[in-house]
C-alpha cells in the first residue's frame, strides 16, 4: 500500500489554533460536564491511538491494554501509599507497564497472528487473579483483594486533570505522526505489506514489533495513571476488566483501523455513545457489540477508511492540500 | 479427579480445536457459546422440566443450526476481509452473548442441580463425584464419534481436505464455505454437549465463558491444533494442573495456576505436543 502524507494548506496554523483553544477550555468557563467528556476523550484517544499502532500498523491484535492500564494505575497508587505525591507516580507507572510489555513479549511473540492474540488475552486475567490474592501494601479498604484509594488526590482540580489528559491525548497524536514518518513506521508498513520481503531487505521484524509493543504499553500506561488519579480508587476487577479493550477496540474500529485520523473520529463517537447509553446500562454493551460486528462486516476500514474511497473526500483533500 | 475433570476441558476445547484446525480462525466467542449451552440446559430443566442431558436431543440440533448460520452469514464474510476481522467479530459476538445472558438470566450464579449431579460413586478407596465421571465418559464418546465421523463420512473427508488446503479442496469441487459452515455447526453441537456437562460440574455465571475459553485455548495449544488425541491429553493436563494447583496453593489460586500454564505452554512449546 502506498502511503502519502498530504500537508495541509496554511501549514501548522490551523492545528495550533485548535490545540490552543482546547488547552484554554478550563479557564474559559466551560461547563464541568463538558470538561469531563473531553477528559475521557483524551484518555481514550491516547489508548486507541496506541491500539491502532499495534492493530493497524504492526499487525498485532493486542487483547491486553487492560494489563498496562491496571499495572500503571497500581504502580501509581502504591507509590501514593508509600507517602509520595501522586504526580511522581505517573512516569514510573508507565515505565512499569513498558517493562511488563518486554517481559510478556517472551511468551506472546513466539509465534505470530493467532498466538499473539491468545497470549495477550490471558495476561489481564492472570493479573486480575494476582491482584485479587496479593496486596502490595496496607490493609483491606473495600472489595476483595487489592482495592485501594489513591492518596493525596483530593486537592487535584478538574482543570489540572483536564490538562494532564489533554497533554497525553495530543502527545499521542503527535507521537503517531512522528512514528509513522520515522524508520520505525516505514519498517512497520513494510512488514505489514509483506513480512518476508521486509525481513530479507534487512528489517529486523522482531525488534520493530517489540518496539511498537513497548511504546504502546508505555503510553497506554501513562493514560491509565491519569485515569486513576481522576477515579480516585483502584480495584482489580475493573482495573483488568475486558471493558477497557471493548472501548479501545470500538473507538479504533469505528474510526478506521490503520488510519491516522481514525482513532480521533472513533473516540468522539465512543465517548458520545458512552454518555448517551449510560441511561440504558443493561443493553449498552449489547449495542456496542452489535456496532463492533456491524462496522467490521460492512465497513472494515471504519469511517475514515470508507470516506477515503469516496469522491467528495478526495476533492476535499485536493482542495485542502497543496498538491 | 483432575484427570476426570480433564474430560470436561477436552470436550470444551474440542469444538474450538475443530474450528481452529479447519477454518483457521480462533473463535473467541467459544467459551460464551458453551455457556449458551449451559443456559439452554438450565431453561430446559427449570421451565420445561426435562433432564438436562435429555434436553440435548433438542439442544444439539438447535446449536448446530445456530453455528451453521453464524459461520455462513457472518464469519465466512469476515474471513474474506481479513484474519483480524474474524477475531474482532468473534470478540463482538462474545460481548453480545455475555450481556444478553446477563439481561435474561441476571448475573447470578446458576447450576444444573439434578439429583445425580450431586451424588458420587465409590470405587474402592476413592470417592468420585458422578458429574466428573460423566464428564470423562462423555469426552471419550464424543472423541471416538468425531474420529469415526472424520474418517468414514463424505463430509468428514471434505472437512479434512478443506483443512489441509483450502484452495485445492475448492478446485476439487468442495464448497469450502459450506464445509466451514458445517464445521462450525459441529463445533457448536459439541459446545451444546460441553455446556450441559459444564453446568452439571460447576456453577456458571454470564461471564464464566471467558475463563473456560482461556483454559480451552491452553488445551488446544498444548495438544497441538487440530489433533483429537492431543486435545484429550491437553485437557487432562489442564484438569490435573488445576486440581493440583488448588490442592497445593488453595482454591483461590487454582485458576491462576491454569492460566499461568497457558502462558508457559505458549512460551515453551507453542506448537504443542502433537502439533505439525
Amino acid at each position: 500500500m502506498k502511503t502519502t502524507f498530504p500537508r495541509l494548506r496554511g501549514g501548522l496554523i490551523p492545528a495550533i489554533v485548535v490545540i490552543v483553544v482546547l488547552a484554554l477550555f478550563p479557564v474559559m468557563g466551560i461547563p464541568r460536564q463538558w470538561l469531563l467528556y473531553l477528559f475521557l476523550f483524551f484518555i481514550y484517544l491516547a489508548m486507541s491511538n496506541m491500539w491502532n499502532l499495534l492493530a493497524g500498523y504492526s499487525g498485532l491484535i493486542s487483547l491486553c491494554p487492560a494489563a498496562f492500564i491496571g499495572l500503571a494505575g497500581y504502580t501509581m497508587t502504591v507509590m501514593t501509599w508509600l507517602g509520595l505525591p501522586y504526580y511522581t507516580g505517573i512516569l514510573p507507572g508507565a515505565i512499569v507497564a513498558a517493562l511488563f510489555a518486554v517481559l510478556i513479549s517472551i511468551p506472546v511473540f513466539r509465534l505470530k497472528g493467532i498466538y499473539f492474540a491468545i497470549g495477550t488475552l490471558v495476561v489481564p486475567e492472570i493479573l486480575r487473579y494476582v491482584f485479587l490474592l496479593w496486596r502490595p501494601v496496607g490493609d483491606v479498604i473495600y472489595g476483595r483483594g487489592a482495592g485501594y484509594t489513591v492518596k493525596g488526590v483530593s486537592a487535584v482540580t478538574q482543570a489540572q486533570l483536564y490538562w494532564f489528559a489533554f497533554a497525553i491525548g495530543i502527545a499521542s497524536v503527535l507521537l503517531m505522526r512522528y512514528i509513522l514518518r520515522s524508520k520505525l513506521g516505514t519498517g512497520l508498513a513494510a512488514i505489514r505489506d509483506n513480512d518476508v520481503t521486509a525481513a530479507s531487505s534487512g528489517i529486523n521484524v522482531f525488534n520493530l514489533k517489540l518496539g511498537s509493543f513497548v511504546i504502546s504499553a508505555f503510553v497506554t500506561g501513562l493514560a491509565g495513571t491519569i485515569f486513576y488519579i481522576y477515579q480516585g480508587y483502584i480495584e482489580p476487577a475493573s482495573a483488568f476488566s475486558i471493558r477497557w479493550l471493548i472501548t479501545i477496540m470500538l473507538a479504533t474500529v469505528i474510526g478506521g483501523e490503520g488510519t491516522e485520523e481514525g482513532p480521533i473520529v472513533g473516540t468522539i463517537i465512543v465517548v458520545f455513545l458512552y454518555f448517551t447509553l449510560a441511561r440504558y446500562a443493561e443493553i449498552s454493551l449489547i449495542i456496542q457489540g452489535v456496532i463492533l460486528v456491524g462496522i467490521m462486516l460492512l465497513a472494515p476500514r471504519g469511517i475514515i477508511g470508507t470516506l477515503r474511497k469516496t469522491r467528495p473526500y478526495r476533492s476535499l483533500l485536493k482542495l485542502a492540500t497543496r498538491r | 479427579m483432575g484427570i476426570l475433570l480433564g474430560g470436561l476441558y477436552a470436550v470444551i476445547a474440542l469444538g474450538l480445536s475443530l474450528v481452529f484446525g479447519v477454518v483457521k480462525e480462533i473463535n473467541i466467542a467459544h467459551g460464551d457459546l458453551v455457556i449458551l449451552g449451559s443456559y439452554f440446559g438450565y431453561v430446559a430443566m427449570s421451565v420445561i422440566g426435562i433432564d438436562p442431558i435429555l434436553s440435548l436431543v433438542i439442544g444439539i440440533p438447535l446449536m448446530f443450526g445456530f453455528g451453521f448460520v453464524l459461520q455462513k452469514y457472518i464469519l465466512n464474510r469476515a474471513f474474506k476481509i481479513s484474519m483480524d476481522a474474524t477475531l474482532i467479530i468473534a470478540f463482538g459476538i462474545s460481548i453480545i452473548l455475555q450481556n444478553v445472558f446477563q439481561l435474561i438470566w441476571s448475573p447470578m450464579s446458576r447450576g444444573l442441580t439434578t439429583s445425580y449431579a450431586l451424588s458420587s460413586v465409590t470405587a474402592g478407596p476413592i470417592r468420585v463425584p458422578l458429574a466428573y465421571l460423566l464428564d470423562f465418559i462423555v469426552a471419550i464418546v464424543v472423541m471416538l464419534f468425531l474420529r469415526e465421523f472424520m474418517r468414514r463420512t463424505y463430509l468428514g473427508k471434505a472437512i479434512r481436505a478443506a483443512a489441509q488446503d483450502r484452495k485445492t479442496a475448492h478446485l476439487m469441487g468442495i464448497n469450502t464455505d459450506q464445509v466451514y459452515a458445517y464445521t462450525f455447526g459441529i463445533s457448536m453441537a459439541f459446545a451444546a454437549i460441553a455446556g450441559i456437562f459444564l453446568g452439571l460440574t460447576f456453577p456458571f455465571t454470564p461471564v464464566s465463558g471467558m475463563s473456560f475459553l482461556i483454559i480451552a485455548l491452553g488445551v488446544v495449544v498444548l495438544g497441538g491444533m487440530g489433533s483429537i488425541l492431543g486435545t484429550f491429553i491437553g485437557g487432562i493436563a489442564f484438569g490435573l494442573a488445576q486440581t493440583l494447583g488448588g490442592y497445593f496453593f488453595g482454591l483461590a489460586a487454582q485458576m491462576l495456576v491454569a492460566y499461568t500454564m497457558v502462558l508457559v505452554v505458549l512460551a515453551v512449546i507453542p506448537r504443542g505436543i502433537f502439533g505439525r
